[in-house]
C-alpha cells in the first residue's frame, strides 16, 4: 500500500511542478489560468488519492474524499470568476504574432 | 419578508436539509444527542434560508447517468493534462491562444452548467463567458480547441439530460 | 516513508515560493488573484501532508477543509469587485 501511495503521490508532484514551470513561462493571465488548472484538476488528485491510501479506510478518509469533492467543484467556479473577471474589465488575450 | 421569486417546494426543502445534515455528521463525527438536534435545527434553518433558489431537483436516474459520466470525463482530464504538459515542457512554447464561440443545443440550466464546469476542468480550455447557451471559450492551441469545436463533451452531456422536460 | 513525506513537505514550500513569485511579479492584477488561488491549492494539499508527518490527520483535515471553503469565498468575492470596477 505505501508503494503504490508513493506512486501516486510522485505522480502528482510531477503534474505540480509541472503547473509551476507553466505559470512562470507562459505569457499572459489566460494561458496561466490553463497552468493553474492543471494542478487543481490532475495534481491534486493524485497528492490526495496518495494521502488517502496511507490514511487507511477510516472516517478521515471519507473526510479526504470530500474536500476532493469539493476542489473538483469549487476550483473551476474560481478559474472561470477570474477569467470572466479579466475578459470583461477589457484585457485583450495574447496572441501569437503572425509572421 | 422579502417576497420569494418562485414556491418552496417541501420536498426541495427535505432533499436539502438532508444533505446539510449528512454533511454536519461527516464533519463533526459524533453521534451525541445535543451535537444530531443541533445539526438538525441548524441544517433546517439554512435550508430554508437558502430555500426559492431553485426548484430542480434531480432524480435518481439522473444521478446515475452523472454518476457513470465521470470516469469518461476522468479519461478525457488525463490526456488533455498529458497534451497540456508537453507544451508547457517544450522548449519552442509552441502555444496558440484563442477565443472559440459555441453555442450549445442543450435546453436546461444545469445540462449548460455541466458543460461549462465539465470544459474548465479540462486542462487546456476555459469557458470565459456564459449567456444563456452561448458559450465563449479560451483555448490554448488547436488541438484542446478541437475538442470544443467538435462537440464531443456536449453529445454526451445531451445524451445524459435526453429525458428531463427543457427549462432554458 | 518518513523521508519520502518530508521531501513532498520541502517541495511543496518550493512550489509555493514560485507562486509568490507570480503574485509579487504579476503584470495585471488578475496574475497575482491567480496566484493567490494556486497558493490556496497548495496550501491545502501541504496541510494534508503535515498532517499525515505528525499523525494527526484529524485536526488537520478540518482546517484544509475551511481553508478550502474560505478560498472560495474571497475569490469571488475579489473577481465579483474587479469585475464591477474594471481594470484599474
Amino acid at each position: 500500500m505505501d508503494i503504490l501511495a508513493i506512486i501516486f503521490m510522485t505522480a502528482g508532484l510531477f503534474f505540480l511542478i509541472v503547473a509551476a514551470i507553466g505559470v512562470v513561462r507562459l505569457p499572459d493571465v489566460f494561458s496561466r489560468s490553463h497552468a493553474v488548472s492543471l494542478t487543481d484538476s490532475l495534481g491534486a488528485f493524485l497528492m490526495l488519492v496518495g494521502i488517502a491510501l496511507l490514511e487507511g479506510l477510516s472516517i478521515n478518509m471519507l473526510k479526504i474524499l470530500v474536500v476532493l469533492i469539493l476542489l473538483y467543484i469549487l476550483n473551476p467556479v474560481i478559474a472561470h470568476a477570474t477569467v470572466r473577471a479579466a475578459l470583461r474589465s477589457g484585457l485583450k488575450p495574447w496572441q501569437k504574432e503572425t509572421p | 419578508m422579502a417576497t420569494r421569486s418562485r414556491p418552496i417546494s417541501s420536498e426541495f426543502l427535505f432533499l436539502k436539509s438532508m444533505a446539510l445534515f449528512v454533511f454536519w455528521i461527516l464533519f463533526s463525527a459524533s453521534f451525541e444527542w445535543i451535537h444530531l438536534g443541533l445539526g438538525l435545527i441548524f441544517s433546517f434553518a439554512v435550508a430554508w434560508l437558502n430555500s426559492g433558489h431553485s426548484p430542480f431537483v434531480p432524480r435518481f436516474r439522473l444521478w446515475l447517468r452523472i454518476f457513470l459520466y465521470l470516469p469518461w470525463l476522468f479519461y478525457e482530464i488525463i490526456r488533455s493534462s498529458l497534451h497540456l504538459s508537453k507544451l508547457i515542457l517544450h522548449p519552442a512554447l509552441p502555444i496558440d491562444p484563442h477565443l472559440i464561440s459555441v453555442e450549445s443545443k442543450l435546453r436546461h440550466h444545469a445540462a449548460v452548467v455541466l458543460l461549462g464546469n465539465s470544459i474548465t476542468l479540462t486542462p487546456g480550455t476555459i469557458t470565459a463567458e456564459v449567456d444563456r447557451n452561448n458559450l465563449i471559450v479560451h483555448a490554448i492551441d488547436k488541438v484542446s480547441g478541437e475538442e470544443v469545436v467538435s462537440k464531443k463533451i456536449e453529445s454526451k452531456i445531451a445524451d445524459i439530460f435526453k429525458d428531463e422536460e427543457p427549462d432554458l | 516513508m518518513t523521508t519520502f513525506l518530508f521531501f513532498v513537505l520541502v517541495l511543496l514550500a518550493i512550489l509555493i515560493g514560485v507562486y509568490l513569485y507570480r503574485v509579487l511579479q504579476g503584470p495585471t492584477i488578475f496574475d497575482r488573484v491567480l496566484g493567490l488561488n494556486g497558493i490556496s491549492t497548495k496550501a491545502i494539499i501541504l496541510l494534508m501532508v503535515i498532517g499525515i508527518y505528525f499523525d494527526r490527520v484529524d485536526m488537520f483535515i478540518d482546517i484544509s477543509t475551511g481553508y478550502a471553503l474560505l478560498n472560495l469565498v474571497g475569490a469571488l468575492a475579489v473577481a465579483k469587485y474587479l469585475e464591477e470596477k474594471g481594470l484599474p
